[in-house]
């Protein structure tokens, strides 16, 4: 039987850097954070881990909505999680995220 | 659930070699600099084209076919870095410049790929690696790699084989099953587009121009290409640790130029998000992490010239380290 989600503090939101990716962590989860947009006032959040090799995800090259994993430069979209170049394939998983009184909050 | 690896970045962060804010700034990518790189790149062919012409009718067309040759093959450090997303800010000029590429040296851009994406995963490991080059068995062997007859064969075999739908062992192990039709059809397009380039030139009367622009510069040219290829790895321990798998030899700017920087292949090895123009500022950080072949391509082959004549011992009869599973 599936367990109710709960909003859940992740990071506060003037630690992201902006238009970039932050890594960040509840418990043992990591995630990747990426803030991005004309005003800087999107924010999204992903598995830290690449769906291809496992890579570091926050370590790699982020611009506009699409970031790039640091060792093959697979590319998923991060609103959706969809991979949208090779070697990557399977999507990584999104989250539903808002920010709250100045932190970021992930449904979980 | 996808099982976290360690990439050289990710080592050399936590390590402090390198800063998160340092590597952001590295990793900016612009689209005026290659193309300012390229229209170089294309004054020269055309000089090299001109030459050529020149001396149609002299014994100069040889030396003006190895120059016209020699900036033809580098298309492959283009296309290399295309294949990693580096060269351009926008992101489908990568890959309309890495086919183009591709298709000029016979070099498909998305087996490339991933092909190349096995490469950086499982550098110079005997048996997972799928662009480890052997150190040859002796000179005679050394010379064979050079001359790129082994190297033609295996890359016509190869697009002819997958035009025939078929792949090898290797071929399976690294690209995807839901990417094998389009491994097939880009085998077949680039095919199908040779043979029409060809009778298109037959009916005009000028298929001479694909043999002396094109074909014989390619062939004079690979040789080149090969020596500077057996410079990134071969030689090096063959251990799953980038401070000693892999070369970084510092040459000379024209060389830098036509290689897109690839000299520093240590330092791309390390962080392949980093695009070419900042692959010196990259170096100059990793420096200390890295194997440095001051002496140049020949310093580099002195080294790999030492293992085959038996003056050092061979990096492939030193037991294989740490591979990566």
């Amino acid at each position: 039987m599936p367990t109710e989600k709960h909003w859940q503090d992740l990071i506060t939101f003037d630690a992201l850097e902006k238009d970039w990716v932050t890594s960040a962590q509840i418990g043992k989860r990591h995630f990747a954070v990426y803030q991005t947009g004309d005003d800087g006032d999107e924010v999204y959040v992903s598995s830290a881990l690449c769906s291809h090799a496992g890579a570091e995800l926050c370590d790699g090259y982020f611009q506009g909505h699409l970031i790039e994993c640091p060792l093959h430069q697979g590319c998923f979209d991060i609103r959706t999680g969809v991979a949208v170049s090779a070697p990557a394939v399977r999507p990584i998983k999104c989250f539903e995220c808002r920010v709250e009184d100045g932190v970021v909050q992930v449904l979980l | 659930m996808t099982v976290k690896i360690i990439t050289p970045i990710t080592q050399a962060l936590s390590e402090g070699i390198i800063t998160r804010q340092q590597l952001r700034e590295l990793m900016q990518r612009s689209d005026a600099p290659p193309v300012k790189r390229l229209g170089l790149w294309a004054l020269l062919l055309i000089i090299s084209s001109s030459l050529i012409w020149l001396s149609r009718d002299n014994f100069l067309i040889g030396p003006a076919m190895f120059i016209q040759g020699v900036l033809l093959v580098h298309l492959f450090a283009l296309q290399h870095e295309c294949v990693h997303y580096t060269v351009f800010k926008t992101r489908y000029l990568n890959e309309w410049v890495g086919n183009l590429c591709g298709w000029i040296i016979l070099l498909p851009n998305l087996h490339f790929r991933y092909e190349h994406c096995d490469h950086h995963t499982f550098t110079h490991l005997r048996g997972k690696d799928p662009e480890l080059i052997p150190l040859p068995k002796s000179l005679v062997g050394y010379f064979w790699y050079l001359s790129a007859l082994p190297y033609w064969y295996g890359r016509i075999a190869s697009i002819l084989r997958h035009s025939l739908g078929k792949l090898t062992d290797e071929d399976k192990r690294f690209i995807p099953v839901t990417e094998r039709s389009i491994i097939y059809r880009d085998a077949r397009l680039m095919l199908a587009s040779y043979a029409a380039l060809l009778a298109f030139c037959v009916v005009l009367g000028v298929w001479e121009v694909l043999l002396y622009f094109w074909l014989l510069p390619m062939a004079l040219g690979e040789p080149v290409m090969r020596y500077i290829r057996l410079t990134e790895h071969v030689g090096r321990p063959h251990t799953a640790d980038m401070k000693h798998n892999t070369r970084t030899t510092l040459v000379s700017a024209p060389w830098r130029f036509l290689g897109w920087n690839m000299n520093y292949h240590a330092a791309h090895h390390y962080a392949s998000s980093v695009p070419y123009h900042a692959l010196p500022r990259l170096h100059e950080l990793l420096k200390e992490h890295v194997h440095v072949e001051p002496g140049g391509y020949w310093g580099a082959h002195k080294e790999i010239l030492a293992q085959l004549t038996g003056r050092q011992p061979r990096c492939d009869e030193m037991p294989q380290q740490a591979t990566q599973e």
